[in-house]
């Protein structure tokens, strides 16, 4: 009987010999043993905790003495201070990715041209992201600080300002600065994303553009940009999903002060579990937040998916 | 020869029996490690007279092995919750009194009455000041040792009090209010203010006793007697929020970044002379001292019991702090425990935190029989201040209460709510987390 190939290019089951087969069965189950491992561990690291803290926010979890309810998702939605913390989530990872593309980006063109010790400033263009996110918002801490910082101290000396600015003291100039602190922090991740993605362009595609007579901005928007736009979406999704969950930087720099101006919802959950012991509410504020978290990966587990495909 | 081979075979008896003995003795040394976790213990001067009462207590108890854990203050809760809450955690911890209730409402401490009972009931207790066990007390049940009970004062710069003319700290707010306008100019002669009257403290850490006592100096409370309601649309409470608003934006006498301002920022404030008060009580003396020893702070600071608002007749003028020693509800050797907890609040250790650390016992004994302590001046003024401080309320919701008010008056500083709706505002969230079971 001949083989049959199906238009994805796959043989059915049915034409495939019986010894092929099986072979084929017997290493399929041999990949299952392989992965078997990692994937127990997984959901040991993974699973666990996220069944814990579903069953937590209904008053499942272990050593619970409350009776089972959803009273702590039918709080959030009347809880000013959940959704002014879902606003400045919201606002705090729109203003640091957009910056974070912004920078990355610049920064990630500057590294693919051929220039001098390009290797030099490709470490250097790293070192912020390799500075822990709690050893972040100290620093910044005390260079925003409103008497001995180095911010107010430089503009002060240099006559920009005749009065310290209290930088970390006034809700909009609180969220404007741990926003740039972020920003500076988190680039490297995006830029090196972008830039592994720029060092896969085809050369032959800049040459056809160029003996086009496309200029470098035709170029950048017509060559560069598509050829990025797997690259963008995974780095988007990716650094969405990182500052979502930022807690060391904010909590280092403002601890989410002043007011609840720069509080996100990792802190919002930091504080009921550790500071209330409000474990129920703190679980169904987390569980929210993964459930933003997955509709924002959604973008990113369709591309693995169909790359695996 | 039969001499030489006498000697031999004594010294071989001799440690035949050396060995015997040391084998017999094994099993008595056999040790019991228990844990002990405090965040003094990450402190340079705490932490050396805890160890060195830790290593008094291993002496006179051999069979006992003490592991001395520092936990920094910002992570205490973090850590202790999650191992208690794993069946873990250190046998023995300190808390102030903060937390406590949350502590005992979890089931997370053990109950100590059996081994007061056991160590004299209330002959045991009959030391401590009566208000010193009320955090550690709920239904008849001792679930903490009291170890320091302080009142908070107004620590205060003798020399910037000098320089500026005032001979006397103030009596009330008013009077405060106008020596603070005095104390507040420019150093350099620049016109540039640089130094400041005073601070309060709005960031967490510091933020329940400072602002506590001037609310209840005020003649107000955080919540009606009873702990069921809040009591922050009182005058009284009003006075007092639009006050420390005041000093902040009318008058100017507290320095930029005081929403910023912790504990320990008011501390280095008052080290390196920024300011010339700040609300304070006796560790203030060693601890600022420290910051900057050129500034010679145990001659230079001085304490004075708490302004008042003219005209208030509240018996309770400030706020007391206490630390305490619990015993872990998962500790495997509670006995142990129990011996290290009594050795660390007995009256020789007590005398000791007071010659390293300049802090007060919660025992009247040491506080009224102990020489150097009757002879400080410090001393006597916090002493005498704790018969007029009470507790934050001892309720489990306490730390939440706490944050609103806290996140409020932030928020009227920092002008996005007005003063009234700040209040108000605080007023109802307290209300709304005391009604939520």
């Amino acid at each position: 009987m001949p083989l049959s190939a199906t238009p994805g290019g796959r043989l059915p089951v049915a034409a495939v010999p019986r010894d092929i087969g099986r072979a084929m069965i017997g290493e399929r189950h041999t990949a299952w043993w392989f992965v078997a491992p990692a994937s127990a561990a997984m959901v040991l690291i993974l699973g666990f905790p996220a069944i814990a803290a579903v069953l937590g926010s209904v008053n499942l979890g272990w050593g619970s003495a409350k009776p089972f309810g959803v009273a702590s998702y039918v709080r959030l939605w009347s809880d000013a201070e959940f959704l002014r913390t879902l606003l400045n989530t919201a606002i705090f990872v729109i203003s640091v990715v957009s910056l974070h593309f912004v920078l990355g980006m610049g920064v990630a063109l500057l590294l693919n041209l051929e220039i001098r010790l390009r290797w030099l400033f490709r470490v250097l263009a790293i070192l912020p992201w390799t500075m822990p996110d709690v050893i972040g918002g100290i620093i910044f801490r005390f260079m925003f600080d409103t008497l001995y910082g180095g911010i107010n101290a430089v503009a002060l000396a240099l006559g920009w300002i005749d009065q310290p600015i209290d930088w970390l003291g006034r809700p909009g100039l609180a969220l404007f600065s741990v926003i740039m602190a972020e920003a500076w922090r988190g680039y490297p991740y995006v830029m090196l994303i972008l830039l592994a993605g720029l060092q896969a362009i085809p050369r032959e595609q800049y040459e056809a553009s160029e003996m086009d007579g496309a200029g470098p901005w035709q170029t950048f928007i017509h060559v560069t940009l598509p050829n990025l736009k797997m690259m963008l979406i995974i780095a988007l999704v990716l650094d969405s999903v990182w500052e979502c969950r930022l807690f060391g930087m904010i909590f280092g720099m403002t601890g989410g002060g002043p007011g609840q101006s720069t509080q996100n919802l990792t802190l919002l959950v930091y504080k009921h579990y550790f500071q209330f012991f409000d474990t129920a509410y703190a679980s169904s504020i987390a569980v929210v937040l993964a459930a933003i978290l997955m509709v924002a990966a959604m973008p990113y587990l369709r591309i693995a998916i169909r790359r695996a495909e | 020869m039969n001499r030489s081979f006498s000697k031999v075979e004594a010294l071989a008896k001799l440690a035949l029996v050396a060995l015997l003995a040391g084998g017999l003795a094994l099993p008595a040394i056999a040790q019991t490690t228990i844990t002990y976790a405090d965040w003094q213990l990450a402190q340079e001067g705490w932490g050396k007279s805890l160890r060195a009462a830790i290593a008094e207590f291993e002496k006179d108890n051999p069979d006992i092995k003490v592991k001395a854990e520092p936990v920094p203050l910002a992570q205490r809760d973090v850590r202790f919750s999650t191992a208690i809450r794993a069946g873990e955690g250190p046998d023995v911890f300190a808390l102030d009194s903060n937390p406590v209730r949350q502590y005992i409402a979890e089931g997370w401490v053990r109950d100590l009455t059996p081994f007061v009972t056991a160590a004299g009931g209330r002959s045991f207790l009959a030391d401590f000041y009566p208000n010193s066990l009320l955090p550690v007390t709920v239904d008849g049940k001792t679930y903490g040792i009291p170890m320091n009970t302080v009142a908070m004062g107004l620590v205060y710069n003798k020399k910037l009090f000098d320089e500026a003319g005032i001979t006397a700290p103030p009596k009330t707010w008013e009077e405060f209010r106008e020596v603070s306008k005095k104390l507040t100019r420019s150093s350099t002669g620049t016109g540039t203010v640089d130094r400041w009257a005073f601070t309060i403290v709005l960031a967490p850490a510091g933020f329940d006793l400072r602002v506590s006592s001037i609310f209840r100096s005020f003649g107000g409370d955080f919540l009606t007697p009873d702990w069921k309601r809040s009591a922050l649309d009182s005058p009284e409470i009003k006075a007092a929020f639009n006050y420390i608003i005041d000093l902040i934006l009318v008058d100017k006498v507290i320095p930029p970044g005081v929403s910023q301002v912790d504990a320990n920022g008011a501390r280095r404030m008052l080290a390196n002379q920024q300011i010339a008060m700040k609300i304070g009580t006796t560790w203030s003396f060693p601890e600022v001292s420290a910051m900057n020893p050129q500034l010679d702070g145990w001659n230079v600071l001085k304490i004075a019991p708490l302004p008042v608002r003219a005209g208030s007749i509240s018996p309770v003028h400030t706020t007391l702090y206490q630390k305490s020693l619990f015993i872990n509800k998962n500790s495997k050797n509670p006995d142990a425990a129990w011996k290290l907890v009594k050795f660390l609040t007995d009256a020789p250790r007590m005398e000791r935190w007071w010659d390293d650390n300049a802090m007060l016992s919660s025992r009247r004994s040491v506080n009224e029989g102990y020489a150097k302590i009757k002879q400080s001046v410090p001393a006597s003024v916090v002493a005498s201040e704790i018969q007029y401080g009470a507790f934050l309320p001892l309720i489990p919701q306490w730390p939440q209460i706490l944050d609103a008010i806290r996140q409020n008056l932030q928020a009227a500083v920092a002008g996005t709510k007005t003063r009234d709706q700040a209040l108000a505002d605080a007023h109802n969230e307290v209300n709304a987390i005391l009604e939520r079971k």
